[in-house]
């Protein structure tokens, strides 16, 4: 078991660095002198891009600059913001809350509709329910979240004017006011996610009630909701918690998508800002961040997964 | 009796309850909520032009005059002004009561100081051409001021409506927390959630503004600002895209506001590039564009074919029919270019600007039109920054893009078009028009100068560098209970002083 999760750890620590030397690479890969473009022509004098090449450290060589730049990003130092000045870890820490609640709360809803809903398709197999939630679980899968989103905002500016659906309100200030705002998000970043994970668990579910451990607990007179609930479940959890984890690396850049047209002040919203604002040293931050998350993620999912089945510890 | 007398108390009373709670909400639904949809860069209205800025500080700040909705100027801090004979010596004095919103008199010193700041090659502003006609500036008095130029300027008091007078205090800190005049003070700013404004209570103007606060809420997403009107959630798109206003249109609750833009579609072509430094061959691009049939296609018929200045001028723009070249004529310009001893096809490389989807839309139709009349169009769509660094080193054969305009004729073509301007990215050199854009700036006469800048405009439409395009129609969009708001060529939200908000 140790030894598994050592393996799992190493290989985490591969791929964060794998991905911290591309997003080193994204400013000097990009056409033309970044600083230039960071300035733009209207006021990019030669003084001008020579003072931010040396703020930015482009005048040092490669392997020096990367040393430099992951060195400080161990120690909690990603750089500081160009336009505002401000450390780009503080303009995100200010961001990730917003960014935190959506995609939690969406993955804990849709945890919540998907496990039952998952066994129930199971159970009714082939019937009209089951055709009936297997056509809204793929619709589920193939609508996109903005558009899903938007309808969402022009349902509601319909029927209930004047609700206030978009826009964000901090928690502490005015808690009613933000989870009513939350409300919308969720159901859009959660039904695509309802719709992947039910399907799962209807696909495992369904290869678990054919097993020879789910006849005999039947032969043995146990209630039908014990064989699922108890028998069943568990081994169909397995695949299912791998699908969580990625799912959540999911519902964390659609967030971005949904910060967007909800106008919530998210992460998301800070990056595509970054974007267009060519900042370039919160760019990176970000994605280097993100990135740590979804890896990180998927290490415990896989540390999990050694827990709940003894199998995948050889 | 007592009884009846008894019951109308009652009612009364009843009613008065009524209405209290009627009227209370009616009283805190007096701020008004606002779409935008990008963050400003910055609030300091010296450094960042940018629209998202400026939607939002022309509400704090004003300068010494203002720029109505028809272009007129008029008096804002300086209350009236007199201009010597030999227009070099402007007398200004300022308004009685014009305070910051830091509860100081504005003096004549703050406003030096503002002008110095923006000629400050430190603070690097893009407003410094508007002042670099200033030679002298002095106190005259407590509420006086005299600016001497060192020539003759035109445009120089329009411009000074473009200079927004800061409080010199409030400068360390001016791109979060702006300090101004106008009629609505800073609040806060949430960022990437709303910047709040409230009601100035010493606002000069005694009695304005209505309304008791602004709530710029920043909404990326298009869509939603059109849901978020339409349900009342929003008052007002300050900039509606064409495709949102033709979608609410006649929406129950909603009204549609329009005005000319000062912003125009162009091609601009680099005229120390054979064969584009001949006139006849810019003439031929001239001829072999069908400008209505763009205006169809990329403006969704929502604007207007236009000369080299803004129909929005209305004193100053020439009609297109005053300009030969502008009736499409594909075979006319074929000839044109065999008479200029240009073998056909002639290759051409546009660059388009890619982060504005309408030049790349117009970039498209341009292209099928200039292939009928004997050119061979290549278009190259860039990445902004690559684009606007092309473009500042004047690498392009020609290039596609959008502009933005300006209210004064003089501001615009002395940049672009004179020899060595500081946009004049062509290379374009005309002694003729030197000649007229020298004297256009030293004649102060509005009727004297209307001949000069009419030639100017003959010249420049059909052989300039630059083939002017059409101007589309800016829309806003509002709930109707927002009254007395009208949007402005220059898209300032200058009219919001004098809007109030019904019910």
């Amino acid at each position: 078991m140790t030894r598994a999760v050592l393996i799992r750890f190493g290989e985490m620590l591969f791929v964060a660095f794998g991905v911290s030397v591309l997003t080193f690479l994204m400013i000097h890969l990009i056409p033309g002198d970044a600083a230039q473009i960071m300035l733009g022509a209207a006021d990019a004098t030669p003084e001008k891009i020579a003072v931010l090449r040396a703020k930015l450290g482009l005048d040092r060589p490669l392997i020096m600059q990367y040393g430099l730049w992951i060195g400080h990003a161990l120690t909690g130092d990603l750089g500081t913001s160009i336009w505002t000045g401000r450390p780009v870890i503080e303009e995100i820490a200010g961001r990730v809350g917003v960014t935190a609640e959506v995609t939690l709360l969406g993955l804990a809803s849709a945890i919540t509709i998907a496990i039952p809903a998952g066994c129930l398709m199971a159970t009714m197999r082939s019937s009209v329910s089951d055709y009936a939630m297997r056509i809204v679980s793929i619709a589920g899968v193939t609508i996109p979240s903005f558009w899903l989103g938007t309808m969402l905002i022009f349902g509601t500016s319909a029927l209930l004017p004047g609700a206030q659906v978009v826009g964000y309100v901090p928690f502490g200030q005015d808690a009613w006011g933000n989870l009513q705002r939350m409300i919308l998000p969720v159901i859009a970043l959660a039904l695509p996610a309802v719709a992947a994970l039910s399907r799962v668990i209807r696909a495992a579910m369904l290869e678990a009630l054919t097993q020879d451990y789910v006849r005999t607990a039947r032969a043995k007179g146990v209630s039908e909701a014990r064989v699922i609930f108890t028998h069943a479940l568990r081994n169909a959890l397995i695949p299912f918690v791998t699908a969580v984890g990625i799912i959540l690396g999911y519902q964390f850049g659609g967030s971005v998508v949904i910060e967007q047209v909800f106008a919530l002040p998210g992460l998301g919203r800070l990056v595509v800002g970054a974007i267009t604002e060519r900042n370039y040293p919160l760019i990176q931050a970000a994605i280097l961040l993100a990135t740590v998350v979804f890896v990180v993620v998927n290490f415990l999912v896989d540390v999990l997964y050694l827990a709940i089945d003894p199998r995948a510890r050889g | 009796m007592i009884r009846l007398m008894n019951m109308t108390a009652r009612a009364a009373a009843v009613a008065a309850i009524t209405l209290a709670t009627i009227a209370a909400p009616a009283a805190r639904a007096q701020v008004l909520d606002i779409a935008t949809d990008a963050s400003p860069v910055g609030l300091d209205p010296h450094v960042a032009t940018s629209f998202a800025t400026f939607v939002v500080v022309s509400n704090i700040y004003e300068g010494l005059t203002a720029i109505e909705k028809d272009l007129r100027i008029v008096p804002a801090l300086a209350d009236k002004w007199t201009i010597s004979a030999d227009s070099l010596t402007y007398d200004f004095h300022i308004r009685a009561g014009a305070s910051f919103h830091n509860g100081r008199a504005v003096t004549p010193q703050d406003i030096i100081a503002n002008i110095e700041r923006i000629r400050d090659p430190k603070t690097a502003s893009p407003l410094s051409s508007r002042v670099a006609s200033v030679k002298t500036m002095e106190a005259t008095g407590s509420d006086s001021l005299r600016i001497t130029l060192a020539a003759p300027s035109a445009p120089f008091l329009s411009q000074l409506g473009t200079i927004a007078i800061v409080a010199p205090e409030a400068i360390p800190e001016l791109g979060r927390k702006p300090v101004g005049t106008g009629p609505y003070q800073f609040k806060e700013w949430v960022p990437d959630t709303y910047i709040a404004l409230d009601r100035n209570p010493g606002y000069w103007d005694k009695g304005l503004p209505a309304i008791s606060g602004l709530k710029f809420h920043i909404v990326p997403d298009a869509a939603t600002r059109q849901a978020g009107v339409m349900g009342g959630t929003y008052k007002l798109i300050p900039v509606a895209d064409a495709a949102t206003a033709a979608a609410l249109k006649g929406k129950p609750g909603v009204k549609l506001l329009e005005t000319q833009d000062l912003a125009y579609s162009l091609i601009g072509v680099n005229t120390t590039r054979a064969p584009f430094d001949k006139p006849a061959v810019r003439e031929a691009l001239n001829m072999a564009l069908d400008r209505a049939q763009i205006v169809q296609a990329v403006y969704f018929g929502r604007g207007v074919v236009g000369g080299p200045l803004s129909p929005a001028l209305a004193n100053w723009a020439l009609p297109v029919t005053d300009f030969p070249c502008y009736k499409p004529d594909a075979e006319g310009a074929k000839k044109k270019l065999a008479e200029a001893g240009v073998t056909l096809p002639l290759k051409m490389t546009l660059k388009v600007i890619g982060s504005l989807p309408q030049a790349v839309d117009a970039s498209q139709v341009i292209q099928a039109q200039l292939n009928k009349a004997g050119f061979e169009i290549t278009l190259n769509v860039q990445e902004q920054g690559k684009f606007i660094a092309d473009w500042r080193a004047s690498d392009f054969d020609g290039f596609v893009s959008l502009n933005g305009g300006n209210p004064d004729p003089d501001d615009y073509f002395g940049r672009t078009f004179q020899t060595g301007g500081a946009t004049n990215v062509f290379k374009y050199s005309n002694p003729d028009l030197d000649k007229l854009l020298a004297d256009g700036r030293m004649e102060t006469d509005a009727g004297k100068r209307k001949p000069i800048y009419d030639a100017a405009q003959k010249i420049l439409a059909c052989q300039g560098p630059v083939m002017h395009i059409a101007y589309g129609t800016l829309f806003a969009a509002a709930r109707d209970e927002l009254q007395g708001f009208s949007p402005m060529p220059t898209r300032s939200l200058r009219t919001l002083r004098d809007a109030k908000l019904a019910k």
